[in-house]
Protein backbone atom coordinates (compact mmCIF):
# COMPACT_ATOMS: atom_id res chain seq x y z
CA UNK A 1 0.00 0.00 0.00
CA UNK A 2 2.54 2.78 0.68
CA UNK A 3 4.84 1.29 -1.97
CA UNK A 4 2.16 2.07 -3.96
CA UNK A 5 1.43 5.62 -2.59
CA UNK A 6 4.88 6.46 -3.02
CA UNK A 7 5.08 4.97 -6.53
CA UNK A 8 2.56 7.13 -7.48
CA UNK A 9 3.99 10.31 -5.74
CA UNK A 10 6.98 10.22 -7.68
CA UNK A 11 5.73 9.15 -10.69
CA UNK A 12 3.34 12.24 -10.65
CA UNK A 13 5.78 14.59 -9.66
CA UNK A 14 7.85 13.49 -12.18
CA UNK A 15 5.18 14.16 -14.93
CA UNK A 16 4.50 17.49 -13.34
CA UNK A 17 8.05 18.14 -13.98
CA UNK A 18 7.95 16.98 -17.15
CA UNK A 19 4.85 19.34 -17.50
CA UNK A 20 6.79 22.38 -15.99
CA UNK A 21 9.62 21.88 -18.07
CA UNK A 22 7.67 22.19 -21.41
CA UNK A 23 5.77 25.48 -19.91
CA UNK A 24 9.90 26.69 -19.02
CA UNK A 25 10.16 26.06 -23.00
CA UNK A 26 7.25 27.58 -24.22
CA UNK A 27 8.14 30.47 -21.78
CA UNK A 28 11.47 30.94 -22.74
CA UNK A 29 10.66 33.19 -25.42
CA UNK A 30 8.26 35.50 -23.69
CA UNK A 31 9.30 36.27 -20.63
CA UNK A 32 11.87 39.89 -21.01
CA UNK A 33 15.31 38.76 -20.16
CA UNK A 34 17.74 40.22 -17.76
CA UNK A 35 19.98 42.29 -19.94
CA UNK A 36 23.64 43.45 -19.32
CA UNK A 37 22.88 46.86 -18.39
CA UNK A 38 20.65 45.57 -15.90
CA UNK A 39 23.06 43.61 -14.15
CA UNK A 40 24.81 45.96 -12.73
CA UNK A 41 21.76 47.52 -11.09
CA UNK A 42 20.46 44.54 -9.68
CA UNK A 43 23.47 43.91 -7.64
CA UNK A 44 23.87 44.80 -4.24
CA UNK A 45 26.86 45.98 -2.43
CA UNK A 46 29.00 42.90 -0.41
CA UNK A 47 31.66 44.63 1.87
CA UNK A 48 34.21 41.92 1.47
CA UNK A 49 36.25 43.48 4.36
CA UNK A 50 33.01 43.30 6.83
CA UNK A 51 32.36 39.95 5.91
CA UNK A 52 35.76 38.52 6.59
CA UNK A 53 35.71 40.58 9.95
CA UNK A 54 32.41 39.00 11.14
CA UNK A 55 34.06 35.40 10.55
CA UNK A 56 37.35 36.13 11.89
CA UNK A 57 37.76 33.99 15.17
CA UNK A 58 39.84 36.86 16.47
CA UNK A 59 37.34 39.32 16.80
CA UNK A 60 35.15 36.68 18.65
CA UNK A 61 37.67 36.15 20.80
CA UNK A 62 38.34 40.11 21.33
CA UNK A 63 34.80 40.91 22.17
CA UNK A 64 34.76 37.98 24.64
CA UNK A 65 37.48 38.87 26.15
CA UNK A 66 36.53 42.75 26.34
CA UNK A 67 32.95 43.04 27.20
CA UNK A 68 30.73 41.86 29.60
CA UNK A 69 28.35 39.14 29.11
CA UNK A 70 25.54 40.45 29.00
CA UNK A 71 27.35 43.31 26.55
CA UNK A 72 28.81 40.42 24.76
CA UNK A 73 25.32 38.58 24.23
CA UNK A 74 23.96 41.85 22.73
CA UNK A 75 27.23 42.79 20.65
CA UNK A 76 27.41 38.92 19.16
CA UNK A 77 23.31 39.39 17.97
CA UNK A 78 24.42 42.67 16.43
CA UNK A 79 26.96 41.12 14.25
CA UNK A 80 24.60 37.99 13.76
CA UNK A 81 21.74 39.96 12.57
CA UNK A 82 24.76 42.31 10.09
CA UNK A 83 25.81 38.78 9.02
CA UNK A 84 22.59 37.64 7.82
CA UNK A 85 21.80 40.78 5.84
CA UNK A 86 25.27 40.12 3.86
CA UNK A 87 23.95 36.54 3.25
CA UNK A 88 20.77 38.36 2.16
CA UNK A 89 22.92 40.28 -0.39
CA UNK A 90 25.05 37.39 -1.42
CA UNK A 91 22.46 35.07 -2.12
CA UNK A 92 20.68 37.76 -3.72
CA UNK A 93 23.93 38.57 -6.07
CA UNK A 94 24.19 35.13 -7.15
CA UNK A 95 20.88 34.82 -7.91
CA UNK A 96 21.27 37.82 -9.93
CA UNK A 97 24.60 36.58 -11.99
CA UNK A 98 23.20 32.94 -12.55
CA UNK A 99 20.33 34.79 -14.07
CA UNK A 100 22.57 37.03 -15.96
CA UNK A 101 24.68 33.44 -17.30
CA UNK A 102 21.14 32.23 -18.62
CA UNK A 103 20.72 35.42 -20.49
CA UNK A 104 23.81 35.37 -21.64
CA UNK A 105 23.83 32.03 -23.08
CA UNK A 106 20.33 32.45 -24.26
CA UNK A 107 18.31 29.20 -26.20
CA UNK A 108 21.42 27.51 -26.97
CA UNK A 109 22.10 24.28 -25.14
CA UNK A 110 25.51 23.66 -23.87
CA UNK A 111 27.20 22.80 -21.07
CA UNK A 112 27.45 24.37 -17.16
CA UNK A 113 29.36 27.28 -16.79
CA UNK A 114 31.96 28.26 -13.66
CA UNK A 115 29.27 31.53 -13.16
CA UNK A 116 26.83 29.09 -12.36
CA UNK A 117 28.51 26.42 -10.44
CA UNK A 118 29.89 29.03 -8.43
CA UNK A 119 26.55 30.32 -7.57
CA UNK A 120 24.91 27.74 -6.78
CA UNK A 121 27.80 27.16 -4.28
CA UNK A 122 27.14 30.35 -3.06
CA UNK A 123 23.61 29.34 -2.35
CA UNK A 124 24.17 26.64 -0.46
CA UNK A 125 26.69 28.09 1.72
CA UNK A 126 24.00 30.79 2.26
CA UNK A 127 20.95 28.56 2.37
CA UNK A 128 22.74 26.90 5.41
CA UNK A 129 24.23 29.49 7.10
CA UNK A 130 21.16 31.26 7.17
CA UNK A 131 19.47 28.48 8.59
CA UNK A 132 22.15 28.54 11.35
CA UNK A 133 21.42 32.00 12.52
CA UNK A 134 17.89 31.72 11.83
CA UNK A 135 18.18 29.42 15.07
CA UNK A 136 20.52 31.47 16.91
CA UNK A 137 18.48 34.84 16.79
CA UNK A 138 15.25 32.70 17.17
CA UNK A 139 16.62 31.25 20.63
CA UNK A 140 17.13 34.41 22.51
CA UNK A 141 16.40 32.87 26.26
CA UNK A 142 18.71 30.18 25.58
CA UNK A 143 21.80 32.94 25.35
CA UNK A 144 21.10 34.03 29.19
CA UNK A 145 22.10 30.30 30.28
CA UNK A 146 24.75 29.66 27.40
CA UNK A 147 27.19 31.08 25.83
CA UNK A 148 26.89 33.11 22.48
CA UNK A 149 27.53 30.92 19.80
CA UNK A 150 30.77 32.09 17.89
CA UNK A 151 29.98 33.56 14.57
CA UNK A 152 33.56 32.28 13.36
CA UNK A 153 31.65 28.81 13.21
CA UNK A 154 29.95 30.13 10.37
CA UNK A 155 32.78 30.46 8.31
CA UNK A 156 32.34 27.33 6.91
CA UNK A 157 28.80 25.91 6.39
CA UNK A 158 28.07 22.35 4.67
CA UNK A 159 31.74 22.00 4.28
CA UNK A 160 31.73 25.41 2.25
CA UNK A 161 34.03 28.20 3.40
CA UNK A 162 31.73 31.15 3.05
CA UNK A 163 34.49 33.80 1.93
CA UNK A 164 36.35 31.28 -0.75
CA UNK A 165 33.08 30.11 -2.48
CA UNK A 166 31.86 34.12 -2.59
CA UNK A 167 35.44 35.29 -4.18
CA UNK A 168 35.08 32.20 -6.46
CA UNK A 169 31.86 33.88 -7.53
CA UNK A 170 33.67 37.09 -8.41
CA UNK A 171 36.07 35.62 -10.41
CA UNK A 172 33.65 33.72 -12.05
CA UNK A 173 32.03 36.83 -12.79
CA UNK A 174 34.64 38.09 -14.25
CA UNK A 175 35.03 35.83 -16.05
CA UNK A 176 31.81 35.83 -17.65
CA UNK A 177 32.33 39.93 -18.09
CA UNK A 178 35.71 39.05 -20.02
CA UNK A 179 34.09 37.24 -22.42
CA UNK A 180 31.80 39.44 -23.74
CA UNK A 181 32.33 40.65 -26.97
CA UNK A 182 33.90 44.57 -27.04
CA UNK A 183 30.67 46.00 -27.81
CA UNK A 184 29.39 44.69 -24.57
CA UNK A 185 31.70 45.13 -22.66
CA UNK A 186 31.92 49.08 -23.25
CA UNK A 187 27.88 48.97 -21.76
CA UNK A 188 29.37 47.38 -19.05
CA UNK A 189 32.31 49.47 -17.99
CA UNK A 190 30.17 52.87 -19.04
CA UNK A 191 27.39 51.43 -17.00
CA UNK A 192 29.94 50.55 -14.01
CA UNK B 1 5.35 -4.33 -34.23
CA UNK B 2 7.28 -3.73 -37.65
CA UNK B 3 10.75 -3.59 -37.50
CA UNK B 4 10.59 -0.34 -38.68
CA UNK B 5 8.99 1.01 -35.61
CA UNK B 6 11.17 -1.02 -33.68
CA UNK B 7 14.36 0.40 -34.95
CA UNK B 8 13.07 4.05 -35.08
CA UNK B 9 15.23 4.85 -31.98
CA UNK B 10 18.21 3.36 -32.79
CA UNK B 11 18.11 5.88 -36.00
CA UNK B 12 17.85 8.55 -33.86
CA UNK B 13 20.53 7.31 -31.31
CA UNK B 14 23.21 7.27 -34.54
CA UNK B 15 22.08 10.94 -34.85
CA UNK B 16 22.72 11.46 -31.55
CA UNK B 17 26.14 9.73 -31.70
CA UNK B 18 27.35 11.55 -34.52
CA UNK B 19 26.05 14.98 -32.83
CA UNK B 20 27.75 14.14 -29.84
CA UNK B 21 31.24 13.33 -31.79
CA UNK B 22 30.90 16.23 -33.79
CA UNK B 23 30.70 18.44 -30.84
CA UNK B 24 33.21 16.89 -28.85
CA UNK B 25 29.92 16.16 -26.00
CA UNK B 26 32.16 13.39 -25.07
CA UNK B 27 34.30 15.82 -23.32
CA UNK B 28 31.25 16.98 -20.55
CA UNK B 29 29.72 14.04 -20.19
CA UNK B 30 31.82 10.95 -21.07
CA UNK B 31 29.73 8.20 -19.40
CA UNK B 32 26.38 9.33 -21.33
CA UNK B 33 28.38 9.25 -24.57
CA UNK B 34 29.43 5.54 -23.20
CA UNK B 35 25.58 4.83 -22.82
CA UNK B 36 24.99 6.23 -26.31
CA UNK B 37 27.60 4.44 -28.08
CA UNK B 38 26.93 1.45 -25.97
CA UNK B 39 23.12 1.71 -27.20
CA UNK B 40 24.12 1.72 -30.96
CA UNK B 41 26.29 -1.42 -30.22
CA UNK B 42 23.75 -3.10 -28.45
CA UNK B 43 20.87 -2.34 -31.25
CA UNK B 44 22.98 -3.19 -33.89
CA UNK B 45 24.19 -6.18 -32.26
CA UNK B 46 20.28 -6.97 -31.79
CA UNK B 47 19.09 -6.66 -35.32
CA UNK B 48 21.86 -8.68 -36.62
CA UNK B 49 20.49 -11.59 -34.67
CA UNK B 50 17.67 -10.97 -34.80
CA UNK B 51 15.75 -13.72 -36.85
CA UNK B 52 17.71 -16.20 -34.33
CA UNK B 53 15.28 -16.68 -31.11
CA UNK B 54 18.06 -17.88 -28.89
CA UNK B 55 20.66 -15.88 -29.74
CA UNK B 56 18.29 -12.63 -29.74
CA UNK B 57 17.17 -13.37 -26.11
CA UNK B 58 20.97 -13.66 -24.73
CA UNK B 59 21.84 -10.41 -26.76
CA UNK B 60 18.44 -8.57 -25.34
CA UNK B 61 19.55 -9.53 -21.78
CA UNK B 62 23.30 -9.29 -22.16
CA UNK B 63 22.34 -5.60 -23.03
CA UNK B 64 20.02 -4.70 -20.90
CA UNK B 65 22.22 -5.77 -18.25
CA UNK B 66 25.00 -3.11 -19.92
CA UNK B 67 22.05 -0.51 -20.17
CA UNK B 68 21.35 -0.65 -15.95
CA UNK B 69 25.71 0.06 -15.40
CA UNK B 70 25.98 2.56 -18.29
CA UNK B 71 22.65 3.98 -17.11
CA UNK B 72 23.56 4.40 -13.40
CA UNK B 73 27.02 5.91 -14.21
CA UNK B 74 25.51 8.36 -17.00
CA UNK B 75 22.97 9.52 -13.76
CA UNK B 76 25.89 9.79 -11.35
CA UNK B 77 27.95 12.12 -13.98
CA UNK B 78 24.68 14.17 -14.21
CA UNK B 79 24.16 14.77 -10.73
CA UNK B 80 28.63 15.53 -10.05
CA UNK B 81 28.32 17.70 -13.25
CA UNK B 82 25.10 19.94 -11.44
CA UNK B 83 25.80 19.90 -7.98
CA UNK B 84 30.19 20.26 -8.13
CA UNK B 85 30.45 21.04 -4.46
CA UNK B 86 33.29 19.11 -3.09
CA UNK B 87 31.49 18.26 0.84
CA UNK B 88 30.65 15.12 2.26
CA UNK B 89 26.78 15.34 1.96
CA UNK B 90 26.85 15.83 -1.99
CA UNK B 91 29.00 12.42 -2.33
CA UNK B 92 26.00 10.77 0.03
CA UNK B 93 23.11 11.28 -1.67
CA UNK B 94 23.46 9.62 -4.46
CA UNK B 95 24.13 6.50 -2.49
CA UNK B 96 20.88 7.45 -0.52
CA UNK B 97 19.15 7.81 -3.71
CA UNK B 98 20.18 4.67 -5.03
CA UNK B 99 19.41 2.83 -1.51
CA UNK B 100 15.76 4.21 -1.78
CA UNK B 101 15.75 2.90 -5.38
CA UNK B 102 16.38 -0.78 -4.30
CA UNK B 103 14.44 -0.74 -1.54
CA UNK B 104 11.27 0.59 -3.84
CA UNK B 105 12.39 -2.25 -6.42
CA UNK B 106 12.48 -4.68 -3.93
CA UNK B 107 9.31 -4.08 -2.34
CA UNK B 108 8.15 -3.98 -6.00
CA UNK B 109 9.55 -7.50 -6.78
CA UNK B 110 7.84 -8.98 -2.91
CA UNK B 111 4.48 -7.55 -4.02
CA UNK B 112 4.66 -8.36 -7.81
CA UNK B 113 7.25 -10.93 -8.21
CA UNK B 114 8.57 -10.87 -11.82
CA UNK B 115 7.77 -13.94 -14.28
CA UNK B 116 11.35 -14.60 -14.47
CA UNK B 117 13.78 -16.62 -12.86
CA UNK B 118 18.13 -17.07 -11.93
CA UNK B 119 19.82 -14.26 -13.33
CA UNK B 120 17.28 -12.23 -15.15
CA UNK B 121 15.26 -11.79 -12.03
CA UNK B 122 18.40 -9.92 -10.98
CA UNK B 123 18.30 -7.74 -14.19
CA UNK B 124 14.60 -6.72 -14.51
CA UNK B 125 14.91 -5.81 -10.34
CA UNK B 126 18.28 -3.87 -11.21
CA UNK B 127 16.04 -2.11 -14.20
CA UNK B 128 13.33 -1.21 -12.00
CA UNK B 129 16.09 0.29 -9.35
CA UNK B 130 17.97 1.98 -12.48
CA UNK B 131 14.57 3.77 -12.86
CA UNK B 132 13.46 4.53 -9.84
CA UNK B 133 17.10 6.10 -9.67
CA UNK B 134 16.64 8.23 -13.00
CA UNK B 135 13.01 9.60 -11.74
CA UNK B 136 14.38 10.47 -8.58
CA UNK B 137 17.26 12.64 -9.30
CA UNK B 138 15.44 13.93 -12.63
CA UNK B 139 12.74 15.08 -9.72
CA UNK B 140 16.01 16.60 -7.47
CA UNK B 141 17.40 18.08 -10.60
CA UNK B 142 14.23 19.88 -10.88
CA UNK B 143 14.10 21.19 -7.39
CA UNK B 144 17.66 22.08 -7.42
CA UNK B 145 17.29 24.18 -11.08
CA UNK B 146 13.98 25.91 -9.62
CA UNK B 147 15.77 26.73 -6.40
CA UNK B 148 18.86 28.29 -7.44
CA UNK B 149 18.06 29.47 -10.46
CA UNK B 150 19.60 27.31 -13.09
CA UNK B 151 19.75 27.32 -16.75
CA UNK B 152 17.56 24.14 -18.05
CA UNK B 153 19.43 24.31 -21.20
CA UNK B 154 22.63 22.56 -20.09
CA UNK B 155 23.59 19.62 -21.35
CA UNK B 156 23.49 17.24 -18.09
CA UNK B 157 19.93 18.50 -17.58
CA UNK B 158 19.05 17.61 -20.81
CA UNK B 159 19.97 14.26 -20.10
CA UNK B 160 18.21 14.22 -16.99
CA UNK B 161 15.44 15.22 -18.44
CA UNK B 162 15.02 12.38 -21.45
CA UNK B 163 15.92 10.30 -18.77
CA UNK B 164 13.27 11.50 -16.50
CA UNK B 165 10.65 11.21 -19.23
CA UNK B 166 11.96 7.38 -19.94
CA UNK B 167 12.40 6.73 -16.54
CA UNK B 168 8.47 7.74 -15.42
CA UNK B 169 7.16 5.85 -18.54
CA UNK B 170 9.03 2.70 -18.47
CA UNK B 171 7.84 2.68 -14.45
CA UNK B 172 3.92 3.23 -15.34
CA UNK B 173 3.83 0.39 -17.63
CA UNK B 174 6.23 -2.16 -15.77
CA UNK B 175 4.77 -1.36 -12.59
CA UNK B 176 1.15 -0.22 -12.61
CA UNK B 177 -0.16 -1.03 -16.25
CA UNK B 178 1.41 -4.87 -16.21
CA UNK B 179 -1.20 -5.50 -13.78
CA UNK B 180 -3.82 -5.48 -16.91
CA UNK B 181 -2.08 -8.47 -18.27
CA UNK B 182 -1.51 -9.81 -21.18
CA UNK B 183 -3.70 -7.90 -23.22
CA UNK B 184 -1.51 -4.84 -22.51
CA UNK B 185 1.82 -6.54 -23.91
CA UNK B 186 1.38 -4.51 -27.22
CA UNK B 187 0.51 -0.93 -25.80
CA UNK B 188 3.80 -1.87 -23.15
CA UNK B 189 5.82 -1.84 -26.74
CA UNK B 190 4.35 0.97 -27.82
CA UNK B 191 4.76 3.40 -25.24
CA UNK B 192 8.08 2.19 -24.87
CA UNK B 193 9.69 2.74 -28.49
CA UNK B 194 7.23 6.06 -29.02
CA UNK B 195 8.83 7.36 -25.11
CA UNK B 196 12.40 6.18 -26.17
CA UNK B 197 12.20 7.78 -29.45
CA UNK B 198 10.82 10.96 -27.60
CA UNK B 199 14.05 10.81 -25.13
CA UNK B 200 16.05 10.58 -27.54
CA UNK B 201 14.78 13.67 -29.48
CA UNK B 202 15.35 15.53 -26.41
CA UNK B 203 18.56 14.43 -26.39
CA UNK B 204 19.41 15.70 -30.21
CA UNK B 205 17.82 18.85 -28.82
CA UNK B 206 20.00 19.47 -26.11
CA UNK B 207 22.80 18.29 -28.47
CA UNK B 208 22.67 20.08 -31.53
CA UNK B 209 24.53 22.89 -31.13
CA UNK B 210 28.37 22.89 -31.00
CA UNK B 211 29.74 23.23 -27.64
CA UNK B 212 30.83 26.89 -27.09
CA UNK B 213 34.95 26.26 -26.39
CA UNK B 214 35.63 28.94 -23.46
CA UNK B 215 38.56 31.25 -24.15
CA UNK B 216 41.74 31.06 -22.43
CA UNK B 217 41.60 34.06 -19.87
CA UNK B 218 44.18 36.64 -19.37
CA UNK B 219 44.97 36.70 -15.64
CA UNK B 220 45.40 40.78 -16.14
CA UNK B 221 42.28 40.88 -17.63
CA UNK B 222 40.65 39.26 -15.59
CA UNK B 223 42.10 40.85 -12.66
CA UNK B 224 41.66 44.32 -14.01
CA UNK B 225 37.95 43.90 -14.60
CA UNK B 226 37.37 42.59 -10.82
CA UNK B 227 39.06 45.77 -10.23
CA UNK B 228 36.34 47.88 -11.92
CA UNK B 229 33.70 45.89 -10.54
CA UNK B 230 35.18 46.41 -7.03
CA UNK B 231 35.73 50.42 -8.02
CA UNK B 232 31.52 49.95 -9.06
CA UNK B 233 30.78 48.77 -5.57
CA UNK B 234 32.63 51.03 -3.89
CA UNK B 235 30.72 53.98 -5.87
CA UNK B 236 27.78 52.24 -4.50
CA UNK B 237 28.40 51.95 -1.34
CA UNK B 238 29.41 55.73 -0.68
CA UNK B 239 26.19 56.58 -2.92
CA UNK B 240 23.77 54.63 0.27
Amino acid sequence: MIFSIVTWLILSCSALELVYLLYLAWSSTRVPKLVLGDVIHFLYPVDSSLLASLVDPAADFELCWNLSPRSFREEQRRRMRLYRELLGRMAHNSAVLAEFDNAMRGNVAGPGSKLQEAAVKVRLYCMFSRGKLRLWLWLPSAFGAVVPPKLARLRIAADLDGLQVYEELKVAAAEAFAQLRPAELEALTHNL
Amino acid sequence: MSVFLRYIPSVLLVLLLFLMLRNRAYKVCPWFFAYVAFGVGADVARFIVDSDQHAYYATYWITEAGYCVLGILAMYEVFRSVLRARSWWTYAIFPVIVIAAVILSLTHACAVPPQVGGLLLYIVTAEIVVRFVQVLIFLGLGVLAAFFGLRWRQYPLGIAAGFGLYATVALLSTIKFSDFGTRFAFLWKMSSVVAYSLTVLIWIWFFRTPREEEPPLDPKLVAHYIAVLEQYMGWMRRMR
